[in-house]
C-alpha cells in the first residue's frame, strides 16, 4: 500500500507543516485539517498568508486573528458531505498577536499603554526578523492551552523558509535581539530608574553610546532604550512561553510534516528539513511532495512515433504535429518517472511515509480542490 | 495563443530604460534576479556603465551570469557591467566608516560584540544602511567628474522586505532628528521618489500568489514609497505548443492514443490558466507588461539564458537586437 498521512495524523494533536516557499503548504495544511474534521475531531487550521481565494473558500474574508467556522453549508454547496467535527480556520495577524500578547501579559498598565502607542513598537512588531514565526508560536500556545472549546487537532502552517530551523529558532533569535547583555549594558543608563535624568545622552553616557549615536542618531537609541524599558517585566514570560511551546513542539502527539516538491532541489530541501528537525528532537511524521507530474501512460511504454503519426495523419494532422505531440508525451513521461524516482530516493533516506501528490489541474483555491488534495494525501484518490 | 496582453508602447519602454535607478521587485522565487541581471546586461550593452546591486542574495545573479559571486564593493564582471552585493553587516560597516572616518575607531566600537548585538536589534537598520549604499553608489563620481555608474539596477529583496527596504529612507527622514542620519535619509528618499530618475519594475509568475504579491508590492511601492511604476514582467510563461486546430485533430485520435490526447490537454490547460493570471497582472497593474518565456524548459541545467531577457527588452523598446542585426 502506498504511503499516506493517515497514520501519522491519527496520532497527532498538533501538526506543523514546514517547507520552502511556493510548494502548496497552505493548501496542504487546510486539506489535512479537513481530514481531521471529517474524522469527527474539533479542528483548527492556522494559516500564515493564504491566497485570497483560498481564504474565502475557508470562510476567512480578512486577516485579523478571528477564528471562523468553515461552514457545513459551504461543503454542501459544492456537493461535499459536511465534516463530522467542527472545523475552524484562522489567518495570523502579526501586529494583532503582538498587541494581544502585550495586552494580556504586561504587568504594568501604565507602561503597557505607553508601549502600545510607541512608534518604535509598531515598527518592531512587524519588521523584526522572526516576529512572524514567534507570533505563530504564541498563537499556537494560546490555542493549545485554552480550556474553552478545546481543540482535538491544530494544524499550523508556517512562513516559507529555506532553513529547517528558522521556525524553531525564531523565538530565541528574536528574544535575544530584544533582551541581551548588550542592550542591558549599553542602555542601562536609560533603563535605570534611580537616575534623575532618564535621558540616555548626557555627560556621563558611555563612549560607546556616543560613538554609535553619531551613526544612528541619539534619538533612535533613546527610543530603542525606551522600547526595551517598556518591555521590561515581560521577557521572563516570553521565555517561559517559548519554552512551553518548544515542549509542545517536541511532544509525542505533535508531528511535523515536511512539504516540498519532487524536483531535485525540492527533494534535497525535504531531506535537509527532516534531518535538521530530527536531530533537534522534533518528531517528523511524513514528507509530502506536491505537484508531481502524472505518467500519461500509467507505467506502460510510450507507443512508437510511427503509430501516433499514422493516427494523427488519418485525422487530418501533419507528421510535424505527431512529432511534437510525441515529444511532449515523452517529456511528460520522463518528468513523471523522475518524480517517482525522487520519491523513492527520499523514501529510502527517511523512515517516515513519503507521499507523492500529483499536480492537480488547477491551483487549489476552493473546497473541491482541497477535497481532491485531501483524498490524495490520505490514499482515497482511486475515485477521481 | 499565449496571454493576450497589450504590446507596450516602445517610447514608454525606452523612457523607463533611460532612468538612472531601476528597482526590480516581486515575490520570492519568481526570477527577480534573472530579470534584474537581464536588464543590467541590456543597459550595459547599450553602452551605459551599469551597476547591478544584489540585496542579500549575492550568489544568484552571479550564477545566472556564470561569474564569481559578488562582493561588498563593485567589480566589473562584464564590459560596462559591475556587480556588487549588499548585506546589512557589510553596508553598516561602510556607512559607519563613512560617518566616523577612522578605521581604528570603527574597529574599537563596532567590532565590539555587545555593540554588534545592539545594532542587530534596531529594526530596519540593516535595510537603512543598504539603501544608503545604493544611494552612495548612485552619486559616485569618476575623476573626470562623470557619474561612475550611469545606470543602477537594484535586485530588491522579496516582497515584504522590499517595501521595508524602499520605505525606510523616507521613514527615517521623517522621524529622525536633524543630523547626519536624516541628511542621508532625505537624499536616499529623494532619489527613490524622483519621478524622472527612478522606477519600480515588478516581476511575477503567471500564478495566483506571485501575481497577488506583485500587485501588492506595486501598490505599496507607488502609494507608500511614492515611486514611479516601471515595467511589469511575467516570467516563465509556457509558449503555445498546440493551437486550436491541432487540439481538434488530437481530440479525434482513437482510444489507443488517449494518453497523447490527455498530454496535449494538460499542456493547453496549463497554458490557459497561466494566460488568465498573466492577463490579470497586466490589467490590474496597468504596467507596460513584458512576457518572458519559460526558457528553463529548454535549458535543463537551469542556467538562465540572459540573452532572452535582453532580446525581449530590445524588442519592447523597438530596437532590433544585436543578434538579429547579425542575421542570427
Amino acid at each position: 500500500m502506498a504511503d499516506t498521512l493517515a497514520s501519522p495524523l491519527s496520532r497527532a494533536r498538533c501538526v506543523v507543516c514546514v517547507g520552502p516557499g511556493g510548494v502548496g503548504k497552505t493548501s496542504t495544511s487546510a486539506a489535512i485539517a479537513m481530514q481531521g474534521a471529517a474524522a469527527g475531531r474539533r479542528t483548527c487550521v492556522l494559516t500564515i498568508d493564504p491566497a485570497r481565494r483560498l481564504a474565502n473558500a475557508l470562510g476567512m474574508p480578512q486577516i485579523g486573528n478571528v477564528e471562523r467556522d468553515v461552514d457545513a453549508a459551504a461543503f454542501e454547496a459544492v456537493g461535499l458531505p459536511p465534516p463530522k467535527g467542527r472545523m475552524t480556520a484562522m489567518m495570523l495577524d502579526i501586529k494583532q498577536t503582538w498587541d494581544d500578547v502585550v495586552t494580556r501579559y504586561h504587568p504594568d498598565p501604565a507602561k503597557k499603554k505607553k508601549l502600545l502607542e510607541s512608534r518604535m513598537y509598531v515598527t518592531m512588531s512587524t519588521a523584526l526578523a522572526g516576529s512572524q514565526e514567534y507570533m505563530a508560536m504564541e498563537k499556537l500556545y494560546e490555542l493549545s492551552c485554552r480550556d474553552e472549546d478545546p481543540l482535538d487537532l491544530i494544524v499550523l502552517d508556517t512562513p516559507p523558509s529555506n532553513h529547517a530551523m528558522d521556525f524553531l529558532e525564531a523565538p530565541s533569535r528574536m528574544l535575544n535581539a530584544l533582551d541581551n547583555d548588550a542592550t542591558r549594558w549599553l542602555l542601562e543608563p536609560a533603563l535605570n530608574k534611580k537616575r534623575t535624568s532618564r535621558k540616555l545622552f548626557d555627560a556621563g553616557s558611555s563612549f560607546f553610546l556616543r560613538t554609535i549615536s553619531r551613526f544612528t542618531g541619539a534619538e533612535l537609541l533613546q527610543e530603542l532604550a525606551e522600547l526595551l524599558a517598556g518591555f521590561s517585566g515581560m521577557f521572563d514570560g516570553f521565555r517561559e512561553r517559548a519554552k512551553a511551546v518548544r515542549k509542545i513542539l517536541e511532544a509525542d502527539d505533535t508531528t511535523f510534516f515536511v512539504i516540498s516538491t519532487p524536483n531535485t532541489s525540492g527533494v534535497d530541501a525535504a531531506g535537509q528539513f527532516h534531518e535538521r528537525l530530527t536531530s533537534h528532537g522534533i518528531h517528523v511524521g511524513a514528507a509530502v511532495l506536491n505537484r508531481a507530474t502524472p505518467d500519461p501512460f500509467g507505467g506502460e511504454p510510450c507507443p512508437a512515433l510511427d503509430a501516433l503519426e499514422a493516427a494523427v495523419v488519418a485525422e487530418g494532422g501533419t507528421a510535424d504535429l505527431a512529432a511534437r505531440l510525441h515529444r511532449e508525451a515523452e517529456l511528460t513521461r520522463d518528468r513523471a518517472v523522475a518524480h517517482v524516482e525522487a520519491r523513492t530516493s527520499l523514501d529510502n533516506r527517511l523512515d517516515v511515509p513519503v507521499v507523492l501528490i500529483p499536480q492537480l489541474p488547477r491551483d487549489v483555491h476552493d473546497l473541491l480542490g482541497l477535497e481532491q488534495l485531501r483524498r490524495h494525501l490520505f490514499g482515497e484518490s482511486s475515485t477521481d | 495563443m499565449g496571454p493576450s496582453i497589450p504590446t507596450p508602447d516602445p517610447a514608454v519602454v525606452r523612457a523607463h530604460l533611460a532612468r538612472r535607478v531601476h528597482v526590480v521587485a516581486g515575490k520570492g522565487g519568481v526570477g527577480r534576479t534573472t530579470i534584474a541581471a537581464g536588464l543590467a546586461h541590456k543597459l550595459a550593452r547599450a553602452g551605459y556603465r551599469t551597476l547591478l546591486l544584489e540585496v542579500d542574495a549575492p550568489d544568484d545573479a552571479a550564477r545566472a551570469m556564470g561569474v564569481q559571486p559578488a562582493v561588498d564593493s563593485p567589480r566589473e564582471a562584464f564590459n560596462n557591467l559591475w556587480l556588487c552585493r549588499m548585506t546589512p553587516t557589510g553596508s553598516m560597516k561602510e556607512y559607519a566608516l563613512l560617518v566616523l572616518k577612522f578605521k581604528a575607531l570603527y574597529n574599537l566600537v563596532f567590532e565590539n560584540r555587545l555593540v554588534k548585538y545592539l545594532l542587530r536589534s534596531i529594526p530596519s537598520l540593516g535595510e537603512f544602511t543598504m539603501s544608503g549604499k545604493a544611494w552612495y553608489h548612485s552619486e559616485e563620481r569618476r575623476e573626470d567628474g562623470a557619474l561612475k555608474y550611469e545606470r543602477i539596477v537594484i535586485d530588491a529583496p522579496a516582497t515584504g522586505h522590499a517595501i521595508t527596504f524602499l520605505s525606510v529612507a523616507r521613514t527615517v527622514a521623517n522621524v529622525a532628528p536633524k543630523g547626519v542620519m536624516r541628511d542621508f535619509a532625505e537624499k536616499m528618499a529623494a532619489l527613490l521618489e524622483s519621478q524622472d530618475d527612478a522606477c519600480l519594475h515588478v516581476v511575477c509568475l503567471p500564478e495566483e500568489m506571485p501575481v497577488n504579491e506583485g500587485l501588492d508590492v506595486l501598490k505599496m511601492g507607488v502609494e507608500r514609497v511614492r515611486m514611479r511604476p516601471g515595467l511589469g514582467f511575467v516570467n516563465r510563461v509556457l509558449e503555445e505548443r498546440f493551437d486550436a486546430e491541432a487540439l481538434e485533430v488530437i481530440g479525434r485520435l482513437p482510444e489507443a492514443m488517449a494518453p497523447f490526447a490527455s498530454v496535449a490537454q494538460l499542456r493547453s490547460d496549463r497554458e490557459r490558466w497561466q494566460s488568465e493570471h498573466a492577463e490579470r497582472f497586466a490589467e490590474d497593474s496597468a504596467l507596460p507588461t513584458l512576457v518572458v518565456p519559460d526558457v528553463a524548459e529548454t535549458t535543463p541545467d537551469g542556467r538562465f539564458d540572459l540573452d532572452t531577457v535582453v532580446s525581449i527588452l530590445d524588442e519592447a523598446a523597438g530596437e532590433s537586437s544585436a543578434k538579429e542585426a547579425q542575421g542570427g
